[in-house]
């Protein structure tokens, strides 16, 4: 049944720098999935699923009131960490609309950080002389408190045992900067970065630079999904859902040694491929969620792209930069570059490729990947393909 | 000994996982009754076997640096005095296949480096909210 789902719209709201955004939360979401509905040709009332990921506070029953969704018939979210499960989130809808329980499942991701505090940042229980209670107590005992953190012991062990240096971190920050230049939704457009300036910069936790980090931000992004038939009668060229995979294991949260220097997308590349037909040698163009650069290093050799002794040779020269790149990477600027709407303005740009109107178009799409947040179990990738 | 974050850095709650590893003042893991396996955090069920039924193993605590990073900006106020401070992931030899996180006392956190060998210590401490006495593991580079 693969292959049955399409995306038909996509839709978000201006990006804003954290704290900026004039409205609220809520209100970005309505605005990106309002955008969506109207991009696909639909009308509000066609919508019958909702589906986001990570602790989505815009809950789907109040949306319905607020967008006027006549009958809402499928709702899901998927269990665990936050950005990497963003991918899993599109399972979630391709199933909805290939089983049949729902006609239209609007994804969407919405954050007002400025509203609601940031995700980044040490927060919580982490408090002046409060306890670190429950899994915290492992970690933020010892100042070991925001995912900055978590990411840089796997990648300074991937470093260390794959003689990888901190210019491919650098690269992946330079290629996501290069192409937000081309990209006037982009928050970093009209701001290039330079090797000079990245190495220059200070650091957050070493081996990671400040421009090693995402950005957070304020905004929302969202995309309709159902059945390819349906799509095809629709105003836009379908992007169908070739497949979707989620994978855990083998441990979950804690770090391990068997986990030790990865990115958890081990499974979730053999899951894609096998459910694909196909393999990383047929993609044309690739999202890489980037919380921090050196986790997408680790997810490009998981997802079968690159060795991991060969890794920094892939990403470096330039190879990744513009829709002529050896290998058309993060297109809008992604996280990086474009906005953290955790990672779902991948989503949106992915579909854009295979319609061909991204600011970065790479020539004949015909598969376009997604690869959600790297580091932590559960990962998630999408894999879109042109409808035949 | 002092703590490396800092006095008024915040301490772990105590419960049935965690107040073992943190007040013992020997580095107790949990080992299952049934088939032996040492887990790291502890949980209710055996990974290995399934076994509910789990006991304390106690490390002998001579352990090695598996990943070390230095964090250059602090995320809380209370930490604005307190970096760079490394932090790091341990393995110790008579639990293979665990990692223990921690800080390294006592060291330049910038010449802390994977391989190094490590051996537990133990920063002593009131908890002035529940009155408990903690013990919680670091580590620290020996020759």
């Amino acid at each position: 049944m693969h292959g049955s789902a399409a995306v038909a719209g996509i839709g978000e709201s201006t990006y804003y720098k954290r704290g900026a955004s004039p409205y609220t939360e809520f209100q970005v979401a309505c605005i990106a999935i309002r955008g969506a509905v109207a991009n696909a040709g639909l009308e509000l009332a066609d919508v019958d699923g909702l589906v986001s990921f990570m602790d989505q506070r815009n809950i789907p029953v109040r949306l319905a009131r607020a967008l006027g969704l006549r009958q809402l018939r499928w709702t899901g979210i998927p269990w665990g960490g936050g950005g990497n499960n963003m991918a899993a989130a599109m399972q979630i809808a391709d199933a909805a609309v290939t089983a049949g329980y729902a006609r239209h499942v609007v994804v969407f991701r919405a954050l007002a950080q400025g509203q609601f505090g940031r995700f980044g940042q040490a927060g919580g229980s982490a408090g002046a002389g409060a306890a670190m209670a429950g899994p915290q107590a492992w970690n933020g005992t010892y100042g070991i408190l925001t995912a900055a953190h978590q990411c840089a012991l796997h990648t300074a062990r991937f470093m260390h045992d794959h003689g990888i240096s901190q210019e491919a971190l650098c690269e992946i920050a330079l290629a996501c900067y290069a192409n937000a230049q081309r990209n006037p939704r982009a928050l970093r457009c009209g701001q290039p970065l330079t090797r000079e300036a990245y190495h220059a910069s200070r650091w957050v936790v070493k081996p990671f630079h400040v421009y090693d980090c995402c950005p957070e931000n304020d905004g929302a992004a969202a995309a309709v999904v159902t059945t390819l038939e349906r799509a095809r009668d629709l105003r836009h060229r379908p992007a169908t859902i070739v497949a979707a995979a989620c994978g855990i294991g083998p441990q979950y949260g804690a770090f391990d040694r068997a986990t030790l220097g990865s990115a958890h997308y081990r499974q979730v590349g053999i899951h894609l491929w096998e459910q694909a037909g196909c393999g990383p040698q047929d993609v044309d163009v690739a999202q890489f969620y980037e919380n921090f650069t050196g986790p997408v290093l680790m997810a490009l050799c998981e997802m079968g792209f690159a060795s991991p002794d060969g890794v920094e040779e892939f990403v470096s020269r330039g190879r990744l930069i513009g829709p002529e790149a050896t290998f058309p990477f993060n297109t809008s600027g992604g996280n990086l570059g474009e906005a953290y709407i955790h990672g779902f303005e991948m989503i949106n740009e992915a579909v854009r490729q295979i319609r061909g109107d991204s600011t970065c178009q790479v020539e004949h799409v015909e598969r376009a990947l997604v690869v959600a947040g790297p580091g932590y179990a559960p990962g998630s990738a999408v894999l879109f393909g042109a409808a035949a | 000994m002092t703590r490396v974050l800092g006095e008024r850095w915040a301490l772990p709650s105590l419960d049935a996982h965690t107040r073992d590893f943190f007040t013992a003042g020997v580095l107790a893991l949990q080992q299952c009754l049934r088939c032996h396996h040492v887990q790291h955090p502890p949980d209710d069920v055996c990974e290995a076997c399934g076994s509910f039924e789990l006991g304390r193993f106690v490390s002998a605590g001579n352990g090695r640096v598996e990943s070390a990073a230095v964090v250059t900006q602090a995320v809380h106020p209370l930490l604005a005095d307190r970096v760079p401070y490394a932090i790091v992931l341990v393995s110790v030899a008579d639990a293979p296949g665990i990692l223990i996180a921690g800080n390294v006392v006592g060291r330049d956190p910038e010449t802390v480096a994977i391989g190094d060998r490590v051996r537990v210590v133990f920063e002593e401490t009131r908890d002035p909210r529940t009155g408990d006495v903690l013990r919680i593991p670091q580590w620290q580079v020996v020759a």
